[in-house]
């Protein structure tokens, strides 16, 4: 389980002081959970603390008790590439792989023998649909295949926590409601954390978490849906 | 091997790019191959040669230490007259005073070499093995017998006129069979003649042949303590010295070629600088994804030893096929491959240039691995 306690984060500019996260203390359970806010809120920065890409201020992150903000930068790396899978916005895929090539790419990373990638990274991606695209380069990606492949690629290592940023930002409604469905389905059995300002897609998650200011001014549970 | 794979990836994917760094580094190595070649052939030839040389013992002035060819007439005949008696007095089997003159110009096809030699004596008695094709063996009074090398490049035939200077004019009397060896490039005449186009009595080194079973080295420190003045050096000594005098001309001419490879290595540096700044995001997707930083390092460096070692590569067999072509002229003209790319300057040339790239890389790789990664992701 993820847990954040007491997290903030200061930036310094020059004279003054942004806070950026602050205070923010919560234990993300088994599911989906929404974060969602206005820009400029802090989503992007708790993200990146949870997730190890940067240290924060004050407070910790813990994964299953280990604290991920006392370790350093090389052992983060390795917790991510064990228990954490990634989709961002956008520009995620390794431009010179090919759709399988970057789905085996945390396999590679971890050592795998080169036929049991290619066989794990077929199988992800027909998962999600991309059977017929193994050998595409990601410029030959229509945006919604991109985060399909990205999608692929984060469950890759089969993680116990699933981190997306926008995932659905850039795409049209029909790529939308793929990658919305593809990523809730293998949220089910994990820690699914969903950075969003896209309130019909934040709906669809068992928590909702409202960030404004750089704090967490609220919580909400959605009834639960089909 | 992944890693590899990935490097060539990122390499294939800007083509002309990857294209003129590896031609700069191909010419910075070939450049470096070729000039090297040349000390390498030379090293080879002379040693050769050296081998091959007749007398034992070469006596020049002090401080002329080297090839007797180059050695000035600077040993007036009173100094002759002494180490004759030294010489006999030690039992050696003959002392041959000679003096060198060479015509011509760089151009080994303009040039000739001419050695002086004493009534009586021929090119046979300190280049084991000569023999005539036509004519005489030894040279006369007026007449000269040419090397079978310097006649067929210049077309002398018995009878031919040679002139040493406007006053000063021989006849060919005698050709001798190609050897192989040096005496193939000269033209042996009487001293007298020699002297007097120099303008002087004196001569240019003393050559002395031994006896069987006298020790040059015993013979030569006898003669320089029984004439002060006078360096008697051995093959041995000629050797050592060629070998110091070409370690010295390898590193000026490796000097030179530095900047050639310089500039290569600044290319490879460019290119992989420009590569990693253009690829920030993905370093910080794969980091983000779990790769460490130690893997962000060796793809930046693989990437420049690639460039570097495929360019080397490329370079060694560019250099050593100019060098085979220089060899073909210079077989021609003067009967010597003047160039040679040996085994051991084409593993120098390969291990500069991975050297060139993991310098080149270095830096790239380390900033490459030290941005954080909040920052290559990019704020969104
Ligand atoms: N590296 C940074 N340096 C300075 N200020 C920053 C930096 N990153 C974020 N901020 C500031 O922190 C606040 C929260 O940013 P962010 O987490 O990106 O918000 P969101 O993702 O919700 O739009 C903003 O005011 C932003 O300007
Ligand atoms: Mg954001």
């Amino acid at each position: 389980m993820l847990r954040a306690e007491h997290l903030s984060k200061r930036y310094r500019q020059g004279e003054k002081e942004v806070v950026a996260l602050l205070g923010f203390t919560y234990a993300f359970p088994k599911g989906a959970t929404a974060v969602v806010g206005p820009s400029g809120s802090g989503k992007t920065t708790l993200l990146n603390l949870l997730a190890g890409f940067d240290l924060p201020s004050e407070g910790g992150v813990y994964l299953d008790n280990l604290p991920l903000h006392q370790l350093p930068e090389d052992e983060r790396a390795r917790v991510r590439l064990e228990y954490m899978g990634f989709v961002f916005q956008q520009w995620n895929l390794i431009p010179t792989l090919t759709a399988w090539e970057n789905v085996a790419f945390p396999l590679l990373l971890v050592g795998r023998p080169r036929k049991e990638r290619q066989e794990r990274a077929f199988a992800l991606l027909e998962r999600v649909g991309l059977a017929h695209r193994l050998h595409h380069l990601p410029s030959r990606l229509s945006g919604g295949e991109q985060q399909r492949v990205a999608l692929a690629r984060a469950l890759a290592l089969d993680p116990p926590v699933l981190f997306a940023d926008e995932p659905t930002g850039n795409l049209d409604a029909e790529s939308r409601e793929q990658v919305a469905t593809l990523l809730f389905e293998a949220g089910k059995e994990r820690t699914l954390i969903l950075v969003t300002h896209d309130l019909e897609l934040a709906r669809r998650a068992g928590h909702i978490l409202h960030l404004k200011g750089g704090r967490l001014v609220r919580e909400e549970t959605p009834k639960a849906k089909g | 091997m992944e890693l590899f794979l990935l490097v060539l990836r990122n390499l294939l994917a800007r083509p002309v790019r990857s294209l003129l760094t590896l031609l700069g580094v191909l010419v910075a190595t070939a450049s470096m191959v070729l000039f090297l070649s040349f000390g390498e052939g030379l090293r080879r030839a002379l040693f050769q040669e050296l081998s091959r040389v007749g007398p034992a013992i070469q006596v020049v002035p002090e401080g002329a230490e080297g090839f007797v060819f180059g050695a000035l007439p600077e040993i007036p005949p009173e100094t002759l007259k002494a180490l004759e008696e030294a010489g006999k007095a030690l039992g050696v089997r003959a002392l041959v005073p000679t003096l060198f003159l060479a015509r011509g110009g760089f151009d080994p096809a303009t040039s000739f070499f001419f050695q002086g030699l004493p009534q009586g004596v021929g090119p046979d008695l300190l280049y084991p093995g000569v023999k005539a094709k036509e004519g005489r063996l030894r040279p006369t009074e007026g007449g000269a017998v040419v090397g079978g090398k310097v006649a067929k490049r210049s077309q002398l035939s018995l009878g031919s006129p040679l002139r040493l200077s406007p006053q000063v004019s021989l006849k060919v009397v005698g050709i001798l069979e190609e050897s192989g060896g040096l005496a193939d490039n000269l033209i042996f005449v009487p001293l007298a003649p020699l002297q007097r186009v120099l303008g002087t009595e004196n001569f240019s080194a003393i050559l002395v042949a031994l006896n069987p079973g006298q020790k040059a080295e015993a013979v030569a420190r006898a003669l320089e303590e029984a004439v002060p003045g006078l360096k008697a050096q051995t093959t041995g000594d000629v050797m050592r010295f060629a070998e110091r005098a070409l370690r010295i001309s390898d590193l000026v001419r490796f000097g030179i070629s530095l900047v050639a490879l310089v500039v290569g290595g600044l290319l490879v540096a460019n290119t992989v600088m420009m590569s990693v700044y253009e690829r920030t995001r993905e370093f910080g997707v794969m980091r983000a994804l779990g790769a460490r930083r130690g893997f962000i390092f060796r793809l930046v460096v693989l990437e420049a030893l690639l460039l570097a070692l495929l360019g080397g590569t490329l370079g060694l067999a560019l250099g050593g096929a100019v060098s085979f072509a220089i060899n073909l002229y210079t077989l021609d003209q003067v009967g010597l491959a003047l160039s040679a790319v040996t085994p051991r300057l084409s593993l120098f040339a390969l291990l500069v240039a991975l050297l060139l790239g993991l310098v080149a890389g270095l830096l790239p790789a380390y900033h490459a691995s030290r941005i954080p990664v909040v920052e290559a992701l990019g704020r969104v």
